[in-house]
């Protein structure tokens, strides 16, 4: 397996204030990584870093996708490398709907015009897989959307743009059963036809359960503080990180 | 929180109590160049002044009154005294201060006030300055706090007031601006040198207290580079039976990176015009911080305004107006956006009660150049009964796509379930109501200093009582 | 020709803003009212009187597509008598100096749903004037601009409430390119004795334009205690936490504006009824041309 992304010994701060103190991570193509830490460890700052919000600024360290150095490159370019986040909280844009809005990005993404059956086809499997009606592709994108709906139009991106790297933050909190069991068949449905690579911040192993994690990292206050193979999860899950932030 | 503000004892008569003046003091009706010319020679002014008084009363004579706004139709300038000479000289030991003055003064607790935590009163009673004290500290930290009349002729700060002194505000600004340079008198002088951040706020209290007169004080405050200063500014005057006139003009410069806070507390007297102009010029990162409380006056007209000059400059204008019976009180304030990346930020509370009416009125103005700027306005107005009136009118005007500018404004009355709730929790209607009201200027009083927003609370249970009880 | 004041606000307010009026050179309107009927989809190439009126328990629609060659004004007087409602589109696209009004009265029970939009318009001086005077009668304003080039646009919207439980609801939208002038005035006047009333007034602004200036004043006149107003208005760029999402999903700066831009117009153009319509506006802005 090749290095996809590398992170080395990043600081990160949002206004002035500095949230993460020198994180390191690797991630190989086709890995599944889970990060997990308590809240305010930092680790929706880490994905958003990741994949380039203005909101935080890197006083240091470096980010490299396929061996080159991305630290400096806006979202857009990051996005057409093949990096994506699943927001927490993504945006709602009245007057434009959600297939309108995944055509552009998909044809930004692809480089290449794609023809609007080719396209509808592509949108209805990728919404059957998510249990999602159809007419949500004709609603403005987000606009009116339940918490639940708002992760699984994520989810539905994700499915349609095929990135490399996904980040998904915590895409399964404040989901039900049901909707967990949805939106991990859409995430293996990607795993499985894609081939790509999984950073998943997670509080819930729920979502973990039916795929393979191959390398977990617990941050606590900025820090990376373990990390270890799928059997850290259950250890957390069991222990809670008490263990992992005492030994600062 | 609210609950244990104090609202009761309030004795209306301390805001209502004059004392009688001698009438050969008055200078005489009606404003001509000689009039004018005998105020400046009166006041031993330098040549330069005497020039601008003389040139502002032409402008005033030949500028239009104002087109929008409440009408001053029933204000008779010509009428109104202009200048009042008191008697007494400057002091600066507060026993040498006439008798009446000092009796007025210690029913407006200044001596008190000056006790515990203020650093200088400069107070001016009708149009001069009779009290005047700086505290040790404040003066050995090279901060100057003057009158203006005398600071004029001392040849340290002569300079410095004529380059600053109306260039802000020019006579051709508006009517009453030009009057205001024509008739000036009084006033205070303040300078902060570079990195002087003063910690306790230095005030002055401003009263008019003869009948048809006129007070037209003017204010300078200039702050060099990382500088800090609190201004207080509190008036309070007299009840009259005759128009009476406010047409002060306050001139603020704030330097790189310094920030002057200005707080008032303006409760002029029922019939009095407060035709009152205010402007602050904020250089690079520097701030102004408007705190503003309009309770008194039959008319006013009051916009401060916030000309930022330098990058990063910001400004802030805090307010609250309280109009009830027989009152116009239209307020707001002015932000004009001139450098990359400056923000404004302007939060007001306005109520109408008993007949009266009050209108926010603003302009948020971001030039070509003006960059990166953001705006923020929200207002709120609260209606108390069908007879009052409430009228808002903001105005942006928007010259640049890399800008942020946002507004919102409600107006509405207090709900039912609010009086309910609280009656529920053995609360008279009336208790309850004013209780309402308080929370709802509160964005005012959490800016003020202690004592003053105590005196803030009193004024808003004075007003409230004055028509539910 | 004559030259009038036109659009003055309904309260004055500092001159130097230049918002209090507009001055232009107006002639006198044909004789002769046209009256719009139910259903019809009218092309107005001159200036002229236009009336729309319902009736007890109708309801009358009518479009207008307002793009004379000639500089022109267009009257049109709205009419809803008792539990009657009218819902009228005017979209303006001419090249010369229009000068509209739309006058409204309506009765109790009443609604009237105005949809404007303003496609480029060369230069517009628009006044929308509705008496909200029957009890429980009700206003809805959408209003989409898109403007560029050297356009001028200047729009006075007032919604008087004289009647009890009135409602009115304004929405303007808009996009500004170029050097392109907008003033939009939108008042909300509660007079005396509208008790119950309640009025919202919100305006969106995307500039993108170098050299646009935009100006929004947007008034509350009060004058009775038992109402509910509102206003808010939203002025500038894209706001970073879109550019940012829209970036993570591959689009570069300029589609994103775009977007944004099509996005205002838009929830304006969707508010319309009549999906020919819709369709031949979003024609008109090019938007899902390469469709189906």
């Amino acid at each position: 397996m090749s290095q996809l992304l590398s992170i080395k010994e990043l600081k990160v701060s949002a206004e002035d204030k500095p949230l993460l103190h020198g994180v390191s991570l690797d991630i190989q193509s086709g890995s599944t990584h889970v990060l997990m830490g308590p809240n305010g460890a930092g680790k929706s700052t880490l994905g958003l870093t990741v994949m380039g919000s203005p909101e935080y600024t890197v006083t240091g360290g470096k980010i490299f996708f396929e061996g080159e150095d991305i630290t400096d490159e806006s979202a857009y370019e990051r996005a057409k490398r093949g990096i994506f986040l699943s927001f927490q909280n993504p945006v709602e844009i009245p007057g434009i709907t959600l297939s309108e809005f995944l055509r552009n990005s998909l044809e930004q993404i692809s480089g290449k015009h794609m023809k609007l059956w080719d396209f509808k086809k592509k949108l209805k499997a990728a919404m059957e897989i998510l249990n999602m009606d159809s007419s949500y592709a004709d609603r403005d994108l987000n606009v009116g959307f339940s918490g639940g709906e708002k992760k699984k139009s994520e989810i539905l991106q994700l499915l349609m743009l095929e990135p490399k790297l996904a980040i998904l933050d915590e895409t399964d909190s404040g989901l039900d059963v049901d909707a967990v069991k949805t939106v991990s068949q859409g995430i293996n449905e990607y795993k499985s036809r894609t081939g790509g690579s999984l950073l998943i911040i997670t509080h819930n192993t729920k979502i973990l359960e039916a795929l393979n994690v191959d390398r977990t990292h617990i941050l606590a206050a900025g820090k990376i503080t373990a990390q270890g193979g799928a059997e850290l999860v259950d250890d957390v899950i069991t222990n809670g990180f008490d263990r992992y932030i005492s030994g600062e | 929180m609210s609950e244990k503000t104090i609202v009761a004892d309030i004795d209306r008569s301390r805001y209502d109590f004059r004392f009688e003046e001698d009438e050969s003091n008055y200078l005489g009706s009606g404003l001509t160049a000689e009039i004018v010319t005998e105020l400046s020679q009166e006041k031993g002014d330098p040549e330069w002044m005497r020039d601008l008084r003389l040139h502002s009363l032409d402008i005033y004579n030949k500028t239009k009154m104002v087109e929008w706004g409440p009408s001053i139709d029933e204000l008779d300038v010509d009428k109104i005294v202009t200048y009042i000479r008191q008697k007494s000289r400057m002091n600066t030991d507060w026993n040498d201060v006439p008798e009446d003055i000092k009796k007025t003064f210690e029913n407006l607790g200044i001596p008190q006030a000056e006790r515990e935590s203020l650093a200088g009163v400069g107070a001016q009673y009708d149009s001069e300055l009779v009290y005047h004290n700086v505290r040790k500290e404040v003066a050995q930290s090279g901060v100057v706090y003057t009158d203006l009349e005398s600071a004029m002729h001392d040849e340290r700060y002569g300079e410095i007031i004529k380059s600053h002194f109306m260039k802000l505000v020019p006579p051709t600004d508006h009517k009453f601006a030009a009057l205001h340079g024509a008739v000036w008198s009084g006033g205070s002088f303040v300078y902060v040198p570079k990195g002087v951040r003063l910690e306790i706020p230095l005030q002055s209290y401003f009263r008019l207290n003869a009948k048809g007169a006129g007070q037209f004080e003017h204010t300078l405050i200039i702050l060099e580079e990382d500088s800090y200063l609190h201004f207080i500014e509190g008036c309070s005057a007299p009840k009259y039976y005759e128009a009476g006139l406010h047409a002060g003009c306050v001139e603020l410069y704030v330097g790189k990176n310094a920030t002057l806070r200005y707080s008032t507390i303006e409760n002029w007297s029922k019939n009095m015009y407060n035709l009152n102009t205010k402007r602050a010029l904020v250089s690079q990162g520097g701030k102004i911080e408007w705190v503003s409380g309009s309770f008194g006056s039959h008319v006013s007209y009051l916009y401060p305004m916030s000309i930022l000059n330098g990058e990063g400059a910001r400004a802030e204008f805090t307010g609250i107006t309280f109009a009830g019976e027989g009152q116009n009180l239209d307020t707001g304030a002015k932000m004009i956006h001139n450098a990359p990346n400056t923000s404004s930020y302007m939060n007001t509370k306005s109520i109408s009660k008993s007949g009266g009416i009050s209108t926010f009125r603003s302009a948020v103005v971001v030039k070509e150049n003006a960059v990166g700027s953001k705006s923020s306005v929200s207002c709120e107005s609260l209606m108390l009964d069908k007879i009052s009136r409430s009228d808002t009118v903001p105005a942006m005007d928007i010259r640049t796509k890399y800008a942020d500018i946002g507004h919102e404004a409600k107006i509405g009355r207090i709900s039912d379930e609010s009086v309910f709730y609280l009656m529920s929790r053995g609360m008279s209607e009336q208790d309850a109501k004013a209780m309402i009201v308080r929370g709802f200027a509160d964005n005012v009083s959490k800016e003020l200093p202690l004592e003053y927003a105590m005196e803030m609370n009193n004024l808003i249970g004075l007003e409230m009582h004055g028509s539910i009880g | 020709m004559s030259t009038v004041k036109l659009n003055t606000l309904p309260a004055p307010t500092f001159s130097w803003l230049g918002v209090n009026d507009i001055q232009a050179d107006v002639g006198a309107l044909d004789n002769g009212t046209y009256a719009l009927d139910n259903g019809s989809c009218t092309e107005v190439l001159s200036g002229g009187a236009y009336e729309i009126t319902a009736q007890g328990g109708e309801i009358r629609e009518a479009v207008m597509f307002i793009s004379p060659n000639d500089s022109a004004q267009v009257s049109t007087t709205v009419k809803a008598g008792g539990s009657s409602a009218v819902r009228l589109v005017q979209v303006f696209d001419g090249k010369a100096q229009t000068v509209s009004s739309v006058k409204a009265l309506l009765e109790d029970d009443t609604g009237f749903e105005l949809v404007q939009l303003y496609l480029g318009t060369g230069s517009t001086i628009s006044e929308i004037d509705t008496q909200l005077g029957g009890r429980k009668s009700e206003f809805t304003a959408n209003i989409g601009y898109l403007l560029g080039g050297d356009d001028k646009l200047d729009i006075n919207l007032i919604a008087r409430h004289l009647g009890k439980k009135t409602k009115s609801q304004i929405t303007a939208k808009g996009v500004m390119n170029d050097s392109a002038q907008k003033t939009f005035k939108g008042t909300i006047d509660f007079v005396s004795g509208s008790a119950g009333a309640s009025g919202a007034e919100n305006e969106d602004v995307l500039l993108i334009g170098e050299k646009v200036v935009n100006k929004t004043v947007p008034l509350i006149l009060c004058a009775e205690e038992d109402v509910e107003g509102s206003h808010g208005a939203s002025i500038g760029r894209v706001d970073e936490e879109h550019i940012f999402y829209m970036q993570s999903r591959g689009l570069p700066q300029e589609k994103i504006v775009q977007l944004m831009a099509q996005s205002k117009i838009a929830q304006i153009v969707n508010t319309i009824a009549d999906e020919q319509v819709r369709a031949r506006i979003n024609n008109k802005i090019g938007r899902g041309k390469d469709d189906e």
